[in-house]
């Protein structure tokens, strides 16, 4: 379970000050597939990066399955993040130089875990999520759908608590992005893994069973369907 | 033209820190460089100097067969009316000073230094008037005077008389054959003693009166060689040409012989330190090379989308290349005077106060000319040498990547990521 | 810690120019350093070599006042009884020889040489049959051979010969002071040259028998030194202490020197020279420098992103740093596989063919005991620390500009184009 708590985040720019997020609280509870939309510059983005734990916040606080991840110092996060968080970005940021096996058997191995059971695991996931075969093609010999397939089995090998996705579908043609989002959806019903997904895209937000809508730094809505 | 400047110098202001880094870099190679020609240009005058003050001389005159027989110093190869021949160089503005070099047995007796003993050594017989019209042993006199003509008088370098003992008022005996082959015996004493800055003068030096000399040696108003004195910025080929031309007319069989003839070793050897400079040099070209080819393919990587915008607005290839080629230069430019500052830095320090190497030159025999300190000199082709080298050498380096990024076509340079 | 290491490797295979680049340059520098490294540390070994089989064999028994007279030869400071101590000498198991060295005039005749002239001259009397158990000059024997002892017979070294236009079968007289100060003339057939690798002793070899100078100068079992060989792998500290207790016991107040001790210009001269092997590395760390931190930061921006994602899912700052380091450890083992290859190249030439630097060493004594050509060596340690130091210094060079990797906050990263 999240608890977002009052949380302000302040931006610097030269001499101007923005406040991306200002006073946001929200509570997610395990499990759910929800969405986080608003135009650019709601501080959606800001949000999700917050509860990524890659950004520190300004005030209030932020905490997961009871432990007060905001007041971690940096070496505190990056343990949290390597044990409980994955990530799917819009521009997908695979290792250009590895295969698609090594992109999603790095994140094991930076957990120290023995060969066999790395191997087992990435090849499973893989498999699952339809890449069987590819495994030994680099990024650079894939389509924009597959290599976003690569993105999620990385983010799910380690069956993390949270899934934070920032616009996963933005590259992707509608067909595609339908594709990834069914994908998404089943790992979510199988796992029981939390998505939060920061979208601005109208199909991402109708395969969300709950809608948090950002204004200029403040939640305007929170519907659940 | 200066719109091209202008963008390369504000896109140098870009990447501050890599620019830095290169020119730094640069700038250390080129300091090392600038400030080892320094003191081999310091130590090659002050040698030449030494050489030529206390030891050669600017140029001698010899019997024509004296020079290959100069290990056996003959006696009985020398030139004849010595003061005729300087009378008439005085004419043509050269001074002259007569000497005869020979060699000796040199005893020692217990009396004055502890111990008898012998050793062999080479004696100069020098004209007391003469001879500071062309050396300069006058300033280094350090106890003592100097021998007077027609005295049993010697002068001494420091270093011989440490390493024998000798002090002023002591005694020596010159065993040694005289012109006509037969032995004869000397008492000198030693009323001087010279702290000669030619290490080798310093070691070996032992000087009398010519004229007690030809005494006992039989000379009959011969010598063994005539010094002279040319300035240091004449054009000493020009002069030993003149002195040739004026020599021709005697009747006897003399050459004129140039300082750096007589000292061929220490020329040789300059010149095979010299070589040491430009592997310095070579290096400083590697780390040049490397540096700004580096820093260039960063630059170009980086800006390939707006080079492709500058290409589809209509900017030629010429005037890319050229941007990018002020870039490297400026780069380079940098680097340059950062090393040629850090270069004149050191050599203010290498000329004023230099590298004290008295310890090694004490007892070791280098080659060059130098009782201890080491100085550096001030050489402006070197600064200009060194700063153009950087400069240039940044520009062409650069030439090459650019090149390849033109060959690029335009969409997938502004397609690129 | 694996997985760093192969996405390190991966990764320098992305930008194969500019890696080949660096580290070629890198090698070529390291090659330099192989070299000059081989080229002194072959030098001193032959001139080390040269020194102990020609002239100061390992260690020398001395009168205890000799040493610091020696400018002076003396002859009444010598070994008493020296035969006795040779004995003593061998019956401990060492090589043993005693020799007499002394000053002397050498007297040239017209008929064998083409005119009358003398030369002072340093002789060394030699006992035939032992000297060859210490010294290996008799395997120089260029033309006729060993003189027979009581003989007056005389061997000379070949650039003597050559100044004073010896041959085999010309006559000369030694004219020298005895130990009571009177003069003796000894009149010596030239029967054998010698071409002794050590310059120095090529110069100015003059040997006579022992038995022949003892008679001449009426001092019965003369010796000014004995002179000891010990095998290559001998402590010669040790060894020295030995001798010492064991001819301290003969009462006789005599000293032991090792031959570094009696060749101390040597020594200054060669440490001196070592200096320079540094300034090469040096030099090749400053292009290591500006190489490797150049690509480096070309590589961190190009992976901005990439960065940023591996933040992201966990990977701590040190793990990134550490593999920045490794990439650029690879890029120093690339150039030390290049330089350590190059340079056993260059070193084959070095140590088959050499560089001739005999027109200098012909005139002058530079201190190495090397006639003409220097030649490198297989110098291990050289050879190792040019392989590590491709490594090292890269690692050095890359620990700060790598740092930066991680400096930006993780949104900025993932955000950057």
């Amino acid at each position: 379970m999240i608890q977002v708590q009052d949380v302000v985040r302040n931006y610097h720019a030269g001499e101007t000050v923005v406040r991306a997020l200002k006073g946001v609280s929200l509570e997610i509870a395990d499990g759910e597939f929800i969405s986080i939309a608003g135009p650019s510059g709601s501080g959606k983005t800001t949000l999700l990066n917050l509860i990524g734990c890659i950004d520190a916040l300004d005030g209030g606080e932020i905490t997961i399955d009871g432990t007060r991840v905001s007041q971690m110092d940096k070496r505190a996060k990056t343990e949290f993040r390597r044990h409980n968080l994955g990530f799917i970005f819009q521009t997908y940021n695979l290792i250009p130089v590895l295969t698609a096996y090594e992109n999603v058997s790095f994140v094991l191995s930076i957990l120290s875990l023995p060969e066999k059971e790395i191997e087992e695991r990435t090849m499973r996931i893989l498999r699952e999520v339809g890449l069987e075969g590819m495994e030994h093609r680099r990024p650079d010999r894939l389509s924009g759908g597959q290599q976003q397939r690569i993105a999620i089995a990385r983010a799910l090998v380690k069956n993390p608590k949270i899934v934070l996705a920032d616009e996963p579908t933005a590259n992707l043609d509608s067909k595609t992005g339908e594709e990834i989002l069914k994908l998404m959806k089943q790992m979510n019903e199988k796992y029981h893994t939390t998505f939060i997904f920061s979208t601005h895209d109208t199909m991402v937000m109708e395969y969300a069973r709950r809608l948090v809508s950002l204004h200029d730094g403040q939640i305007e809505s929170d519907e659940r369907r | 033209m200066k719109f091209i400047i202008s963008l390369a110098l504000k896109n140098l202001s870009r990447y501050r820190r890599r620019t830095l880094i290169t020119a730094f870099a640069i700038a250390i190679g080129l300091m090392m460089f600038i400030v080892v020609d320094s003191v081999l240009i310091g130590v090659e005058a002050e040698s030449m100097r030494n050489l030529r003050w206390y030891e050669t001389s600017s140029a001698r005159i010899m019997h024509e067969e004296y020079w290959e027989e100069r290990l056996l110093k003959p006696l009985d190869i020398s030139v004849e009316q010595p003061y005729e021949i300087i009378s008439s160089l005085e004419q043509i503005g050269i001074p002259a000073a007569p000497r005869t070099t020979f060699a000796a047995d040199m005893i020692l007796y217990s009396d004055d230094f502890g111990e008898d003993g012998n050793m062999s050594v080479q004696v100069t017989a020098v004209d007391p008037d003469l001879d500071n019209t062309v050396f300069r042993f006058e300033e280094t006199l350090i106890e003592g005077r100097f021998a007077e003509a027609g005295a049993n008088e010697l002068v001494i370098g420091s270093w011989f008389a440490e390493d024998i003992g000798a002090e002023l008022g002591y005694w020596v005996t010159f065993v040694t054959r005289g012109r006509g082959g037969f032995y004869e015996a000397m008492d000198m004493q030693i009323v001087g003693i010279v702290n000669c800055p030619n290490p080798n003068v310093n070691r070996t030096l032992l000087m009398i009166p010519i004229d007690v000399a030809d005494e006992y040696l039989g000379m009959e108003g011969t010598v063994t060689e005539i010094n002279m004195a040319i300035p240091e910025r004449s054009d000493i080929s020009k002069e030993v040409a003149r002195i040739a031309e004026m020599l021709d007319d005697s009747s006897q069989r003399v050459k004129v012989a140039r300082w750096d003839e007589l000292a061929q070793d220490y020329v040789a050897l300059a010149e095979t330190k010299r070589g040491g400079t430009s592997m310095i040099l070579f290096m400083v070209f590697l780390i040049a090379a490397v540096g700004i080819s580096n820093t260039m393919l960063m630059a170009i990587y980086e800006r390939i989308r707006e080079l492709g915008m500058m290409r589809a607005l209509g900017m030629s290839d010429r005037a890319i290349q050229l941007s990018f080629m002020i870039e490297a230069g400026g780069i380079g430019l940098i680097g340059s005077i950062t090393g040629v500052l850090l270069g004149v830095l050191g050599n203010i320090y290498m000329v004023n106060v230099g590298v004290d190497l008295g310890f090694l030159m004490r007892d070791l025999d280098m080659g060059y000319r130098i009782q201890s300190v080491m100085r550096g000199a001030w050489s402006p082709a070197t600064l200009v040498v060194a700063f153009l080298f950087g400069t240039l050498l940044s520009m062409l380096v650069a030439y090459i990547p650019t090149r390849r990024a033109l060959k690029m076509d335009i969409p997938s340079c502004l397609r690129h990521q | 810690m694996k997985f760093l290491m192969l996405l390190a490797v991966k990764n320098l295979s992305r930008y194969r120019r500019r890696t080949l680049i660096t580290a070629t340059v890198i090698g070529v520098g390291l090659m330099l350093f192989l070299m000059i490294d081989s080229l002194l540390v072959g030098i001193d070994r032959e001139s080390v070599r040269n020194l102990k089989q020609y002239e100061t064999a390992s260690l020398k028994v001395m009168h205890t006042e000799y040493w610091e007279d020696r400018i002076l030869m003396p002859l009444d400071v010598s070994v008493p009884q020296p035969y006795d101590r040779v004995t003593e000498l061998h019956d401990a198991g060492y090589r043993a020889t005693p020799r007499t060295r002394f000053s002397a005039d050498l007297i040239l005749y017209s008929e064998d040489f083409g005119e009358d002239g003398n030369i002072p001259v340093q002789v060394t009397a030699i006992d035939t049959a032992l000297d060859s158990t210490v010294f290996d000059l008799e395997q120089t024997l260029m033309t006729g051979r060993y003189p027979e002892m009581g003989s007056n017979e005389m061997v000379i070294g070949s650039w003597m010969a050559e100044d004073i236009n010896a041959e085999v079968g010309y006559w000369v007289t030694l004219v020298t002071r005895g130990n009571g100060g009177f003069f003796e003339a000894m009149d010596m057939k030239i029967v054998g040259i010698v071409n002794c690798p050590n310059p120095n002793v090529n110069r100015s070899l003059l040997l006579v028998p022992i038995d022949t100078i003892s008679d001449y100068l009426a001092m019965e079992g003369l010796a000014t030194e004995i002179a000891i060989a010990l095998p290559d792998s001998a402590d010669i500290s040790h060894e020295k202490e030995l001798i010492g207790t064991l001819m301290a016991a003969s009462g006789a107040p005599l000293t032991v020197l090792s031959w570094d001790e009696m060749a101390s210009d040597y020594i200054a001269m060669i440490e001196a020279e070592t200096g320079s092997s540094s300034v090469i590395l040096f030099l090749v760390f400053l292009i290591a420098a500006v190489g490797i931190s150049n690509t480096m930061i070309m590589a961190i921006n190009e992976r901005v992103r990439e960065l940023g994602m591996m933040r992201a899912l966990g990977m701590s700052d040190r793990q990134i740093h550490l593999l920045f380091i490794l990439e650029s450890a690879g890029i120093g083992l690339l150039g030390s596989l290049v330089g350590t290859a190059a340079g056993i190249l260059a070193n084959l030439y070095l140590v088959h063919y050499g560089i001739d630097f005999g027109f200098l060493m012909r005139e002058m004594d530079l201190g190495y005991r090397i006639q003409s050509i220097f030649r490198g060596t297989w110098h291990v340690r050289g050879i190792l620390t040019t392989f590590t130091m491709g490594i090292l210094l890269s690692v050095i060079v890359s620990w700060f500009p790598t740092r930066r990797a991680t400096k930006q906050d993780i949104p900025s990263c993932l955000r950057h184009q």
